[in-house]
C-alpha cells in the first residue's frame, strides 16, 4: 500500500455531547464478550478541564468514588464525562516495554495484543499511563453461558488479536474493534453512542470529519507524556454550553 | 578466631543434629512453596492479592530485593581485589557464593509472577530490544554465569596460587561493572516509566546500586556469622569493622538518595507526584514501609554499626544486619506499591479490577493490595531455598577452608 493511501485511524470524543450514559462501555463489553470485572472502556466523571490540563485530576480531587458526583463546592460545581479506553498511542509505552513483542502497533494505528504470545508479565500495565489494560487473573466469569458480540477469533497477520474465550494469564485491552474496521465499519462504541459524541475516521485524510474535528481543537489525554494518542477529545466549551 | 586449629575433614563430615533439623524444616518449607505454586498454576493469579491497579506484588518486591542481595557479595569480593581492601578478602568466596545463589533465586521468583510461565522462552525467541525487562533477563544470565565462573576459579583444586590470583584479579575488574549494570538495569525497569511519577527518577539506578551493596553486605555478614557459629568460620575484628563501615556508609547514602526524592517531590508539589508519595509517607495507607525503611531498617542499624561497643557483640551485629535487610525490603515495597497504588487518571469510578466481587463494585480509584497465603508460601519457599543453596554451597565448595589451603 502506498504511503499516501495508508490509513491513520483515529477517534474524536466530544465531551460537549457526552451524557455519561455508559452505553459505549456496556456496548464494548457486549461486543467483546468481556468477562465480569472487565471494562475495556469506562466513562469517568471528570472536572471539565481534565483534558486541557486546566484541572489536572489530582488538582481537583473527586469528592466521591462514585460516578456523577460534581467537582467543586456548591454552588460552584461543574462536571464533565471522560470516556477512556486504550488511547492507541503512536509512541505507546506498552509497546516499548513488552519483552516479547506481544503488544504491537499496527501500521494503520491500533495497538493490539497477541493472545498467543503474551507471557503475562504485566509490564505493559505498569507502563500504561491511562490504566486501560486488564489482566485475566483467573478463568473468565461470564454472566450468561453463551458467547455474545463478535463471537469468533480474529487474526491480524496470523496473530490472534481477539478471542471471545480468553485464556487465563494474558493481558488484554481495547482493539479499536479491529475486526469491524477491517470490514469497513466503525468501532462498536462509535456505533452505539446515542448522542453521536464519538467520531471515527482516517486522520490522514484532511477532509475527513475526524481530522477536521481534531483541527477544531482536539486535545489528547495526558499530552505532556508525549505518548501521542490517536484518541482526541473535544473539551467542554463553556461558550457553546451557556 | 585467627588461631584456630585446622581439622577440616571431621568438621564437614556431618551436619549434626541442628543441621539435619534445618535441612528437614527447610525442605518442607520449599515443598510447601512448591505446592502453593502448583495450586496457583491450576487456578491462575486470581489466588494472589494482585489486581489491575496494584498489578505487581510480593513476587516483584522479592525479585527486586533478591537482585539487590546478589550484589553485595560480588561487589565486595571484586572491590576487595580491585582496590586491594585486604580486610574484606577473607569473605570473597562467601560473597561470590551468595551472589550466585541470590541471582539464581531472583530469576526463579519471576516465574510464579508470570500469567503464562510456560511461554517464558519467548523472551529468547522474540526479544523486544526496547524492553528493559529483556535487558534485565540477559544481564541476570550473564551475571549468574560470571558468578559461577568466579566461584569455580576461587574454589577449584589444582590451580597454581599465582595463576589463581591473576584470574581472580581479572575477574574482579569484569565483575564490578557487571554488578553495577545488573542493578542499574533492574532499576530502569521502574525508573524509565513515564506513567509512574514515583518511579520516573534518574536517581533510581544509583538508589538500586546503593541498596544492593547495602543489603548484599548484610547478607554476607549474616552468612559469616552463621558460619562462625556452626563451622568455626574465622573472621577477624578488622573484617567486622570493614563490614560495619561499609554498611553504615551505604545506609547513609541510601537514605540520602531517598530523601532527595522526597524533597524534590514535596517542594515541587506537583499533584500527581505528591499523590503517589503521600501513600507511603507517614499518614498514608502504606506508611508502615516508611517507618521500617527509615527507623527500623535505617537509623537503628546505622547507630549499631557506628557505635563500636554495640557492633562488637556478635548477636547485635547480626540483628543490625537483619534489620538492614528489613529496611531494604521495605524500600522495595515502597517503590512498587507507591508507584502503582494511585493511578495517574484518578477519576471516579476508577479502574476495573479484573475480577468479579459479588455485591461490591468492580472499580477502585486507589488500589488495595493484601498478599494472600499463596504469595507468602511461594516467597517463603524461595527464600528458604536460597538459604539452602547458601548452606549446601558452603559445604560443597568448602568455603570454610582458608584460601591458602585450597590448592
Amino acid at each position: 500500500m502506498a504511503a499516501a493511501t495508508r490509513k491513520r485511524w483515529g477517534m474524536v470524543i466530544d465531551q460537549n455531547r457526552c451524557i455519561g450514559c455508559w452505553t459505549c462501555a456496556v456496548g464494548c463489553k457486549e461486543m467483546n464478550n468481556e468477562p465480569l470485572g472487565f471494562w475495556w472502556n469506562r466513562v469517568l466523571t471528570a472536572a471539565p478541564g481534565e483534558t486541557t490540563g486546566e484541572s489536572n485530576s489530582a488538582l481537583a480531587n473527586p469528592a466521591s468514588d462514585n460516578i456523577d458526583v460534581p467537582y467543586g463546592t456548591y454552588p460552584n460545581v461543574e462536571m464533565a464525562y471522560l470516556p477512556v479506553a486504550c488511547q492507541h498511542c503512536d509512541d505507546a509505552p506498552c509497546v516499548k516495554v513488552c519483552p516479547v513483542g506481544a503488544t504491537f502497533k499496527q501500521e494503520d494505528g491500533s495497538v493490539l495484543v497477541d493472545y498467543e504470545r503474551c507471557i503475562g508479565c504485566r509490564y505493559c500495565m505498569a507502563a500504561c499511563p491511562y490504566g486501560i489494560r486488564v489482566f485475566n487473573w483467573g478463568d473468565p466469569e461470564q454472566p450468561v453461558d453463551f458467547t455474545v458480540g463478535y463471537g469468533k477469533d480474529y487474526r491480524v497477520d496470523g496473530r490472534l488479536v481477539f478471542t471471545p474465550d480468553r485464556p487465563r494469564g494474558v493481558v488484554e485491552k481495547c482493539t479499536l474493534c479491529v475486526e469491524l474496521i477491517d470490514e469497513g465499519t466503525d468501532p462498536f462504541c462509535v456505533q452505539v453512542c446515542p448522542v453521536g459524541a464519538r467520531v471515527f475516521g482516517d486522520l490522514a485524510d484532511p477532509n475527513s470529519e475526524v481530522a477536521q474535528l481534531v483541527d477544531d481543537g482536539g486535545t489528547q489525554l495526558l499530552p505532556d507524556l508525549g505518548t501521542d494518542p490517536r484518541i482526541f477529545y473535544l473539551p467542554v466549551d463553556r461558550e457553546r454550553n451557556v | 578466631m585467627a588461631t584456630r586449629v585446622e581439622t577440616p575433614a571431621p568438621r564437614t563430615a556431618s551436619f549434626g543434629r541442628f543441621g539435619r533439623g534445618f535441612l528437614i524444616a527447610a525442605g518442607l518449607l520449599v515443598l510447601w512453596g512448591l505446592s502453593a505454586w502448583i495450586y496457583q498454576l491450576t487456578q491462575g493469579l486470581i489466588v494472589t492479592g494482585m489486581r489491575d491497579i496494584v498489578s505487581w506484588g510480593l513476587y516483584i518486591f522479592t525479585f527486586a530485593f533478591l537482585v539487590g542481595l546478589s550484589a553485595g557479595g560480588l561487589i565486595m569480593a571484586s572491590a576487595a581485589e580491585a582496590f586491594g581492601v585486604k580486610s574484606l578478602k577473607p569473605l570473597a568466596r562467601l560473597g561470590v557464593l551468595t551472589a550466585a545463589a541470590c541471582v539464581l533465586v531472583a530469576a526463579m521468583i519471576i516465574i510464579p509472577d508470570l500469567g503464562k510461565a510456560q511461554r517464558i522462552w519467548e523472551i529468547f525467541r522474540y526479544p523486544n530490544w526496547s524492553s528493559p525487562l529483556v535487558w534485565d533477563i540477559l544481564i541476570i544470565l550473564v551475571y549468574f554465569v560470571f558468578a559461577v565462573v568466579d566461584l569455580t576459579v576461587m574454589s577449584k583444586r589444582g590451580i597454581a596460587r599465582s595463576e589463581r590470583a591473576k584470574w581472580i584479579r581479572i575477574l574482579a575488574y569484569v565483575g564490578l561493572p557487571t554488578a553495577v549494570l545488573l542493578h542499574s538495569i533492574t532499576a530502569w525497569i521502574f525508573g524509565l516509566q513515564i506513567s509512574r511519577p514515583w518511579w520516573n527518577t534518574a536517581l533510581m539506578a544509583p538508589l538500586f546500586v546503593t541498596s544492593a551493596v547495602l543489603s548484599g553486605t548484610a547478607l554476607v555478614a549474616l552468612a559469616a556469622l552463621g558460619a562462625r557459629r556452626f563451622d568455626r568460620f574465622g573472621v577477624t575484628d578488622e573484617t567486622w569493622r570493614a563490614l560495619a563501615v561499609l554498611m553504615a556508609t551505604t545506609i547513609a547514602i541510601d537514605l540520602f538518595l531517598v530523601a532527595c526524592d522526597y524533597i524534590t517531590i514535596l517542594w515541587g508539589n506537583v499533584p500527581r507526584e505528591r499523590a503517589a508519595l503521600d501513600q507511603v509517607l507517614p499518614g498514608g495507607s502504606w506508611q508502615a514501609v516508611f517507618w521500617l525503611e527509615w527507623i527500623v531498617g535505617g537509623i537503628v542499624p546505622f547507630v549499631i554499626f557506628v557505635v563500636p561497643s554495640l557492633r562488637r557483640r556478635g548477636w547485635v551485629f547480626g540483628l543490625a544486619s537483619f534489620l538492614v535487610l528489613v529496611g531494604v525490603y521495605a524500600f522495595r515495597i515502597e517503590l512498587v506499591v507507591g508507584g502503582m497504588i494511585r493511578p495517574l487518571l484518578h477519576l471516579p469510578p476508577g479502574i476495573a479490577l479484573g475480577s468479579y466481587r459479588p455485591g461490591q463494585s468492580s472499580f477502585e480509584t486507589v488500589g488495595v493490595y493484601h498478599p494472600t497465603w499463596v504469595e507468602y508460601a511461594i516467597v517463603t519457599g524461595v527464600l528458604v531455598f536460597l538459604s539452602l543453596l547458601i548452606v549446601l554451597g558452603y559445604r560443597w565448595l568448602r568455603i570454610g577452608t582458608r584460601d591458602e589451603e585450597i590448592a
